[in-house]
C-alpha cells in the first residue's frame, strides 16, 4: 500500500534525487562519535537543530493557552501552569530549551571556532550561522517578556533604555520596539509577541535553510 | 543477487527498523506532553454549574409561560465573567414548574411564546419558522428535529433555582 | 555547469580536487578511512545520542519547573531588574566605568559590537591558509580573552544577586478582584499604622517587608502576636512596642482585613 503511493508520487514527481540529496551521501569517519569518540563535538549543531525542533513543537502548542494581552498574559500563563495537565511541563520545555539552545549553540560555535572550519570555502556559512545566532538571541529577548511577569517587565524595560542609547535612531529604535514613546505596555506585548512568533521564527527558517543547504553542497570540513 | 548482498539489506533494514523506533521514542517524548496539554480540554470533567436563584418565587409562576432572566458565573479558562442566561417558565396542568430553553434546537436562535400571531400557544422562532408546543416538543414539518432543552430545576425556600439546559428525556 | 573559478567543493582536507569538477558533491567513498552512510547508519548514531540528550532534558524540566514570577506591577519600585542569564554579561559590562556614564556608547555598543562585528567577519579577519588552533594564535587568542571576560563577567553579575530572595520576593499569587478592605477606624489600626506600616504598605500588601494577606499570610492570633514582638527571619525583633491591649487590638486588625477578603 504504502509502496504503492510512493510510486504514484515517484512516477510524477521524482523523488530519487531529493532523497539522494536528503539522506543518501557517505559520512566520513572523523566526524563520527562511533569510531573517535572525540567526535562527539560534531554532535553539537545536529543536538542545537534537535532543540530548535523542541522549541517550535512547545510554542505551537503554548500559544493554543497564551494570549498577548497586558490584561490576561500573566493570567493565562498562570492558568495553564496550575490548571492544565502537562501545561507546566511544555512550558518548562519551552523554557529550559530557551537555555540550553544557546549553550548549544555556543558549544557549536566554538567548535567550529577552534578548528577553523569557516575558513574558505565556508565563510559564507559561518556567516550565516552568527547571524542565526544573533537571532537566537532576539527570540531570547522577545519571549521573556511574554509572560509578563516582574522580572519580564522589567528586564525589557532595561532592554528598551539600551536600544534608544542607540546614536540617531535610537529614539525611533525604541517606538519600533515598543510601540509608544514611554510606556512599556499594551503595544510593547503584542509587539514583542509578534517579533517572538512570526518574524524572527520565519528569519530562522530561511536562515536554517540557507545553513544546510550551504553544509550539503560543501560537505563537513575534513579533519585537522 | 548474491548471498552477500542479501545479508546487507538484512542488515539495512534492521538498521531502518532501529531508526524508526528511536525516531519513535524520540517523538513521543516530545510530544506526548504538548498533546496531552492540547486535549486537557477534552478530558477535564465539565464542571456542572449548580443552581443558581434566579430571582422568581415560584408563587409568581402561572401556567402562561413567561420569560425570565438570570446571570451566571461563568469560568472559562484564566477569563471569569458573568453570563446572562434566560428561560421560558411556566406550570404545567400537573402543577410541575417546567423550564425551558430558549435556545431553538433547529441552529441555535431564540424562540418566543406565541412569537407569532398565526401560531397562538406556541413557541416560534423567527430565524426559519421552527415552532414548538408548549411542553417543547417540536412541531412536525418544521426545521427543528428535537425538543426544547429543559433546564435543572430545583425549588428552595419558594425560590426557583435552575442550573444547565439538558436535552429533554436526559434531564 | 562549472563551478565558480577556483573553488574548491572538497568535504576533506586530504583530498586534492581532480580535474574534473562534477555537480555532485564528491562522494566520501573516495576518501580514506571508514566512512559510513549517513542513512541508515550514522542516523542512527546521531538519533541514540539525540534520544540520551533529550531524556536528560526532560529530566530538568521535569525537576525544575519553569518559574513564574508575580503579575508585572510598573509601581514596584524594589524590583530590581535583570536580564536572562545569557545576556548577563552585557549587562555586567555597563557597571564598569569606561562602559557607563560618558562612555555608555562604548559600553553598550562599542565593545559588544566590535565583539560580536569580529565574530560575524572571523572568516576574513583570521583568513590565513593553516586550521589548527596553533597556526593562528591571534584569532584564538581573541576568542579565549573574548571567552573568559564573558564568563568572569557573567559569574561577577550572577554572584551578587540573591536569588532566593527574588523569587521570594516575586511570588506568582493571582491578583484578587476582591478588594482588601482596610477599616481605618479599627482600633488596631492606629497600632499598625505607628509600628507596622512602613514596611508592610499602607493596605497590608507588602513593600520592604511581606504582604500581610493574602494566601501565603496564614498565621494564628498566637503566631501574629510572637512575630510582631520577637521578629522572623529579617525582619527585627522589637518592631512592635507598645502595651498589651495594642498588641492585641493589631492582632485583630489584621485577622479582621484577611477575613474581608476570604
Amino acid at each position: 500500500m504504502l509502496q504503492k503511493i510512493y510510486d504514484w508520487i515517484d512516477e510524477r514527481i521524482d523523488l530519487q534525487p531529493i532523497w539522494r540529496d536528503i539522506a543518501d551521501h557517505e559520512v566520513p569517519e572523523h566526524v563520527n562519535p562511533a569510531h573517535h569518540f572525540s567526535a562527539f563535538v560534531y554532535c553539537f549543531g545536529g543536538l542545537t537543530f534537535f532543540v530548535v525542533v523542541i522549541q517550535i513543537l512547545s510554542g505551537m502548542f503554548l500559544t493554543m493557552y497564551y494570549v498577548p494581552d497586558i490584561e490576561n498574559a500573566w493570567r493565562s500563563v498562570y492558568y495553564l501552569q496550575t490548571e492544565v495537565a502537562h501545561a507546566q511541563i511544555v512550558r518548562g520545555m519551552h523554557h529550559w530549551g530557551a537555555s540550553v539552545v544557546i549553550v548549544m549553540l555556543l558549544l557549536h560555535t566554538l567548535r567550529v571556532f577552534f578548528q577553523g572550519a569557516y575558513k574558505k570555502p565556508r565563510e559564507l556559512n559561518w556567516m550565516v550561522g552568527v547571524l542565526l545566532f544573533f537571532v537566537m538571541l532576539g527570540l531570547g529577548f522577545t519571549g521573556y517578556l511574554l509572560p509578563w511577569d516582574n522580572k519580564a517587565y522589567f528586564a525589557t524595560q532595561v532592554g528598551l533604555e539600551m536600544a534608544e542609547q542607540v546614536p540617531f535612531i535610537g529614539e525611533q529604535l525604541k517606538v519600533l520596539l515598543a510601540g509608544d514613546a514611554s510606556i512599556v505596555g499594551a503595544q510593547t506585548l503584542t509587539r514583542f509577541f509578534a517579533i517572538h512568533v512570526f518574524f524572527l521564527p520565519a528569519a530562522l527558517f530561511v536562515l536554517l535553510a540557507v545553513h544546510f543547504i550551504l553544509i550539503r553542497r560543501q560537505g563537513i570540513s575534513g579533519p585537522l | 543477487m548474491s548471498e552477500e548482498k542479501k545479508q546487507q539489506v538484512t542488515r539495512r533494514q534492521f538498521l531502518n527498523y532501529t531508526l524508526m523506533g528511536v525516531g519513535g521514542f524520540m517523538a513521543a517524548g516530545l510530544l506526548i506532553s504538548p498533546v496531552r496539554m492540547a486535549i486537557d480540554p477534552i478530558l477535564k470533567s465539565t464542571d456542572e454549574g449548580g443552581l443558581v436563584n434566579v430571582g422568581v418565587s415560584v408563587d409568581d409562576i402561572t401556567n402562561e409561560p413567561q420569560r425570565i432572566d438570570w446571570k451566571v458565573e461563568q469560568v472559562d479558562g484564566w477569563y471569569e465573567s458573568e453570563v446572562d442566561r434566560s428561560a421560558w417558565v411556566y406550570k404545567n396542568e400537573n402543577d410541575e414548574i417546567v423550564a425551558l430553553s430558549p435556545t431553538c434546537t433547529h441552529l441555535g436562535c431564540v424562540v418566543s411564546w406565541e412569537g407569532n400571531e398565526s401560531y397562538p400557544n406556541q413557541f416560534f422562532c423567527p430565524c426559519h419558522n421552527g415552532r414548538f408546543e408548549k411542553d417543547g416538543t417540536n412541531v412536525p414539518g418544521t426545521p427543528p428535529l428535537e425538543p426544547l432543552h429543559t433546564y435543572e430545576l430545583e425549588v428552595r425556600d419558594g425560590m426557583l433555582f435552575l442550573g444547565d439546559a439538558k436535552p429533554q428525556g436526559e434531564a | 555547469m562549472q563551478r565558480g573559478k577556483g573553488m574548491k567543493f572538497v568535504g576533506d582536507s586530504r583530498i586534492k580536487q581532480g580535474p574534473t569538477a562534477s555537480r555532485i558533491p564528491k562522494d566520501y567513498s573516495e576518501y580514506p578511512g571508514r566512512t559510513e552512510p549517513f542513512w541508515p547508519n550514522f542516523l542512527l548514531t546521531e538519533w541514540l545520542a539525540g534520544a540520551v540528550f533529550l531524556i536528560g532534558f526532560l529530566i530538568l524540566t521535569l525537576a525544575h519547573p519553569s518559574p513564574l514570577g508575580g503579575l508585572a506591577d510598573p509601581t514596584n519600585a524594589a524590583f530590581i531588574p535583570l536580564p536572562d542569564w545569557y545576556f548577563l554579561f552585557l549587562y555586567e559590562l555597563l557597571k564598569y566605568e569606561f562602559a557607563s556614564g560618558d562612555y555608555i556608547l562604548l559600553g553598550m555598543l562599542g565593545i559588544p559590537g566590535l565583539a560580536f562585528g569580529a565574530l560575524l567577519l572571523a572568516p576574513f579577519l583570521d583568513n590565513g591558509p593553516g586550521r589548527r588552533p596553533h597556526q593562528r594564535p591571534i584569532a584564538v587568542g581573541m576568542m579565549l580573552l573574548a571567552l573568559v571576560s564573558v564568563v568572569w563577567l557573567t559569574y561577577s553579575s550572577a554572584a551578587q544577586v540573591d536569588w532566593e530572595g527574588r523569587a521570594e520576593m516575586d511570588k506568582p499569587v493571582p491578583p484578587s478582584d476582591v478588594e482588601v478592605v482596610v477599616d481605618t477606624d479599627h482600633p488596631g489600626y492606629a497600632v499598625y499604622e505607628a509600628n507596622c506600616m512602613a514596611c508592610h504598605g499602607a493596605e497590608l500588601e507588602g513593600t520592604a517587608a511581606p504582604a500581610l494577606v493574602g494566601p501565603d499570610f496564614d498565621f494564628t492570633a498566637e503566631e501574629i502576636a510572637d512575630i510582631s514582638v520577637n521578629g522572623i527571619g529579617t525582619m527585627p525583633p522589637n518592631a512592635f512596642t507598645g502595651t498589651d491591649e495594642e498588641l492585641e487590638q493589631l492582632v485583630d486588625f489584621i485577622l479582621t482585613v484577611n477575613e474581608s477578603i476570604e
